[in-house]
């Protein structure tokens, strides 16, 4: 028997031991390479194919109205994500995207963008977000390798476009992007979470892991009453409509706690669908649109005139000439007035006579009862984008600028004018108008409810409500008389200034109205501004007047107010009584 | 070495002994059983909850939507040919406003 090292053997056996030996130093230091040199870099890749760490988006809160009625609430919804294997071609990977074209109905635009980012090799990418349940069902039906659902959250806005401008939308990802969608975002969208994903080598299968549960955010409670804000935009559009405006806003509010219960808009957008495709539909002119207001800013005019001014209730203005000049510009009234009281004056809103009790108070104590009334300041209002307006300061007026007796010279937004109205409203306090009732709690401390400012001497107050209630009953606001009920408040129209002309433009005006009622105890306080109206009918008293008629009525029916009784019927209900036995 | 002779007795308890134990052990393990059983179904009693309150919200959303006034203004109106009240229609409970005789 030849051993292994007998002579013819030897060679061969030394050489399997040299490639044995080759095929081992080899291994081991693949080996080396694997598990030592190369460990971190291999072991980051092998947990990259297999692990995904996602971020979790929490359950948005739910937004009510002020008797818990559904606003805003988050939803689940299936979002669908592609998770190619790295091994795969990009020409590959997109085939398999491709098979989502018509259940997804993907758009060309869409799909560049999976493309562009399959491309990059990135390892989780988003096909379609939020979709409904009939097409995930779909898509999970097609059982492709890579495709997942993940289960996210969908805001409803189950009204549609009610209150749209107060709520006003949230961003892909649920953030809020405007309205209290954007003020209370940190209140409403709670804490995101963290969840792994886990796959095999082949990905054919995956479970998720949570990492950090997603808490979900606190329900918020709005001021804003669904059925005084759904009066409040049917009206608006039918003023609309019927006067032909560009755009109009309504706020409604509570005059004692400054609670608003409706802030309606024209245009107006569908908040599902946010952003708004046309851009102006965004804007909630309540508070960010700022406009020279015209005659209803004679009501600061007059308590300047009442309070610092000494002015006499008795006092009298001649207007017979129909215009006045005021540093070198002509001011005119509407029509020619004769000579008039100092309620006449605020009653017929003579643009000469209230430039002459402007004359008699002097610049300062105007300007004074501007600030006081904090005009060209932001309400406080808890809503984003307000406006500040314009108020510029006493040093730098012209001797043109007594015109902002009469509302010119000054910008202001449509909640800084109601909220002026709402001092005579309360007798002399200035409230901040607020939109939310406190988070989670109905009732809870909102930022709206703090301490009202007195401005106004309950005197002075009292008396110029009084006047604007004769505004309405005699005088240019006789449109907005409603049967059973005193209002209080005052017309502007406002001449807007034509850029391309250089000057106040005769054909295009901003109409308002602003008032409150019932006038003794008022219920609601409520401005309405309708911009450009066209037609023969383009006066404050006669466009916006009416609508502020018609939104008190269903408003004041909603809130169960009582018309007073008519004198007549009155003395006959004596009558009926002294009958009984 | 001298093997010990175990009694009939000895034997018998030693086998009582176990088949104790084997009874024990048995129904700790049934009982750890039915213990993982009832906790499947308590998760998934749980999920089913869960999956029921979003129904209810989705529900919920659903009804505020179907109440949504303009829906129901138009379908009072159009569907149902209703129309606002006259002044004189509306009655106030509680509030003791003479009304206006006829024939006068």
């Amino acid at each position: 028997m030849r051993g292994l090292f007998s002579n013819g053997m030897r060679p061969r056996a030394v050489a399997l031991a040299m490639v044995l030996a080759v095929w081992f130093v080899a291994a081991f230091g693949r080996l080396v390479d694997l598990q030592i040199l190369n460990h971190g870099r291999l072991k980051a890749e092998v947990l990259g194919q297999s692990q995904t760490d996602m971020e979790v988006l929490p359950k948005r809160g739910t937004i009510f109205d002020r008797n818990g009625k559904i606003l805003a609430r988050s939803l689940p919804a299936q979002s669908v994500f592609f998770s190619p294997l790295k091994s795969e071609s990009a020409a590959k990977q997109m085939e398999q995207v491709m098979r989502l074209k018509d259940p997804l109905r993907l758009s060309e635009k869409e799909l560049s963008r999976i493309r562009t980012r399959v491309q990059k090799k990135e390892s989780f990418i988003w096909i379609k977000r939020k979709i409904d349940p009939e097409a995930a069902g779909r898509v999970m039906g097609l059982n492709i390798k890579g495709i997942f659902l993940q289960e996210e959250n969908k805001r409803f806005y189950p009204l549609g476009t009610l209150a749209a401008h107060v709520l006003g939308g949230v961003g892909i990802d649920d953030n809020g992007l405007a309205g209290v969608e954007l003020q209370y975002d940190p209140l409403l969208e709670g804490e995101k979470g963290r969840r792994l994903i886990l796959r095999d080598a082949r990905r054919r299968s995956y479970q998720f892991e949570t990492l950090k549960e997603a808490v979900p955010g606190n329900d918020l409670y709005l001021t804003i009453d669904e059925t005084i804000q759904y009066i409040a935009e049917t009206e608006l559009e039918k003023a609309i409509a019927s006067s032909g405006a560009d755009w109009g806003t309504v706020i409604i509010a509570d005059p004692k706690t400054g609670e608003i219960l409706a802030i309606a808009n024209r245009p107006v957008y569908d908040p599902n669908d946010y952003p708004p495709a046309v851009p102006g539909e965004g804007v909630n002119r309540a508070i960010q649109h700022t406009f020279e207001p015209g005659s209803t800013f004679k009501i600061i005019t007059a308590a300047a005139a009442r309070e610092l001014g000494r002015v006499g209730l008795g006092e009298t203005y001649d207007c017979r000439e129909g215009s006045i000049s005021v540093g070198g510009n002509l001011v005119g009234d509407h029509k020619r007035l004769g000579i008039l009281s100092f309620p006449g004056v605020f009653i017929e809103s003579s643009n000469v006579g209230v430039i002459m009790i402007a004359q008699e108070i002097g610049e300062r104590n105007l300007y004074q009862m501007i600030k006081t009334f904090r005009f060209g300041e932001r309400t406080g209002i808890d809503l984003p984008g307000e406006e500040y307006g314009i108020c510029r300061p006493l040093s730098s007026w012209k001797k043109s600028s007594l015109r902002i007796a009469i509302g010119y010279e000054i910008s202001v937004t449509a909640v800084q004018v109601l909220r002026a109205m709402n001092v005579f409203a309360t007798r002399g306090r200035l409230v901040r108008p607020s939109i939310s009732l406190g988070a989670g709690v109905r009732g809870l401390s909102g930022p709206g409810t703090q301490e009202p400012l007195k401005i106004l001497s309950e005197g002075t107050a009292s008396e110029l409500a009084e006047i604007f209630k004769r505004v309405v009953d005699e005088g240019t606001g006789l449109s907005a008389k409603l049967e059973g009920f005193d209002i209080a408040g005052k017309t502007g129209t406002a001449q807007k200034f034509d850029e391309e002309l250089g000057r106040y433009s005769s054909a295009k005006h901003l109409a308002s109205f602003v008032g409150f009622v019932p006038a003794d105890d008022p219920a609601i306080c409520m401005i309405v501004v309708l911009d450009e109206p066209k037609g023969l009918m383009q006066y404050g008293g006669q466009v916006a007047a009416p609508a502020f008629r018609d939104i008190s009525a269903r408003v004041l029916r909603y809130l169960r107010a009582a018309p007073k009784p008519k004198a007549e019927t009155l003395v006959a209900a004596k009558m009926a009584k002294a009958r009984r036995p | 070495m001298v093997n010990r002779k175990y009694n009939t007795k000895e034997i018998a308890l030693g086998a009582a002994f176990l088949l104790l134990l084997l009874v024990v052990v048995t129904l700790y393990i049934l009982y750890q059983a039915e213990a993982v059983q009832l906790g499947y179904r308590i998760a998934g009693l749980e999920d089913r909850v869960a999956r029921m309150k979003e129904e209810i919200k989705k529900l919920e959303t659903k009804k505020a939507g179907l109440l949504s006034l303009r829906r129901v203004e138009g379908i009072a109106r159009e569907d149902l040919g209703l129309t606002d009240p006259k002044p004189g229609q509306v009655l106030y409970e509680g509030i003791d406003i003479p009304r206006e005789k006829k024939g006068r």
